[in-house]
């Protein structure tokens, strides 16, 4: 892609390789019983793990490769509906890199346990907070002072030239378009439609040797 | 892993607030605007332009600081880069001309941090995205958000057509209508810096 002029010296921006999606293969493992409980069961839930362990941390994982010379986000569906990124709550005392890297190969590897698994988590881009865990999540913690019940940490993952994804067969693996989850907080939900901009300072290098 | 990026915010408190002569914009219209933008592309080729985000606290909350031009119309600080000028160094230049008194040795130091945002204007039109659209391959302009570091103590001087505000985060989110999508959009982009709220 060219600029029509020259990019002025100076900041040089942070690069991401991105590769075609044609190098990624794709296979099925079995369902994990994803836990089946009505929407008030899981609030109660979490409110008493709130009371024994206090915040409730979730890590989130923005996979990136190339498709029509456009960066996509490999997004996962749950039943035909709702969608996600791959990652979830860390264990009490877990942390951030190692609760990710246990995430993404329980729903993306053939195996569930991520020792042998080559996960190369990146920075933190972006945080969100919930004062309840009913409410929508904000890009702050809340500002009248009352503690968080929940914060979720989104890291840049930086996937090598080549892998394979396994992913449960109650879960969906999808390259969005960036352009499509743009401002596309209807579909996506706030957490999803925003990786746009905050990716927006990245230069993503596109390495096809085709 | 790296760890959170730090920023020190300062109380609104510790900074005063002069004023100088005041800077009009040198187009009066949105289609003025364009038309000039036109023309100088077809000078120099994409413009470039740099924003500063600069930031206090109140009420323990981070607060941006905007240029308010008549009675809505919000931006930030800064501007076009001349051609072939360093990002930085353009950056300090706008927010001399915007925020400094108009002397050399009372020039406040600049702390110019990393890059936030980065927004593709694809062609003559208003409409910007953060990324550059496919199938695009001549982008009619770049503009890069910096973060800034402000120091402990400041003084500006701002011209007097223009308002300088504090607005928390929390009013900037998700308010479109009220600030455009640049300057909505730039909570979820300091979502990741650790702040810390200094209080006097």
């Amino acid at each position: 892609m060219e600029n029509g002029g020259a990019h002025a010296a100076g900041h040089s921006a942070a690069a991401v390789e991105i590769y075609p999606l044609s190098r990624y293969y794709f296979g099925a493992k079995d369902a994990f019983p994803d836990k089946d409980e009505n929407p008030l069961d899981r609030i109660q839930r979490l409110k008493s793990n709130f009371a024994s362990h206090g915040l409730r941390t979730c890590v989130l994982g923005v996979l990136l490769v190339e498709l029509f010379r456009h960066p996509h986000v490999l997004v996962l569906q749950v039943k035909n509906c709702f969608f996600k990124l791959p990652g979830g709550r860390l264990r009490p005392g877990e942390q951030d890199v190692d609760g990710l890297k246990r995430k993404l190969s329980r729903m993306l590897s053939l195996e569930d346990c991520a020792i042998n698994d080559n996960w190369q988590i990146g920075e933190c881009v972006g945080m969100w907070w919930r004062s309840e865990f009913e409410t929508l999540p904000f890009p702050y913690p809340p500002p009248n002072s009352r503690r968080p019940k929940e914060c979720t940490k989104v890291f840049l993952v930086r996937l090598p030239v080549s892998r394979q994804f396994v992913v449960p067969r109650h879960l969906k693996l999808l390259a969005v378009p960036l352009y499509q989850i743009h401002d596309n907080s209807e579909v996506y939900g706030p957490i999803i439609s925003g990786i746009p901009h905050l990716l927006s300072k990245f230069s993503f290098n596109i390495i096809d040797d085709d | 892993m790296v760890g959170s990026p730090m920023v020190n915010l300062y109380p609104l408190a510790n900074y005063t607030f002069g004023t100088k002569e005041p800077k009009m914009e040198k187009d009066t219209s949105v289609s003025d605007r364009l038309a000039r933008m036109k023309v100088n592309y077809m000078k120099e080729g994409m413009r470039t332009s740099v924003e500063a985000i600069l930031l206090v606290q109140e009420h323990r909350h981070p607060h941006l600081l905007l240029l308010q031009i008549g009675n809505t119309f919000c931006k930030l600080p800064g501007g076009r880069l001349k051609p072939g000028e360093n990002e930085i160094e353009g950056l300090k230049r706008k927010l001399c001309s915007k925020l400094a008194v108009n002397s050399p040795s009372f020039s406040p130091n600049w702390q110019v941090g990393e890059c936030v945002a980065v927004w593709w204007r694809p062609n003559f039109e208003t409409v910007m995205y953060p990324y550059c659209p496919p199938h695009i391959t001549k982008p009619k302009e770049c503009k890069k958000l910096f973060i800034v570091h402000l120091s402990e103590r400041e003084y500006f001087a701002v011209p007097r057509n223009l308002k300088l505000l504090a607005v928390p985060l929390f009013e900037l989110y998700d308010n479109v209508q009220r600030y455009g999508p640049v300057i909505s959009t730039i909570p979820q982009q300091l979502s990741r810096f650790q702040f810390n709220l200094i209080c006097s």
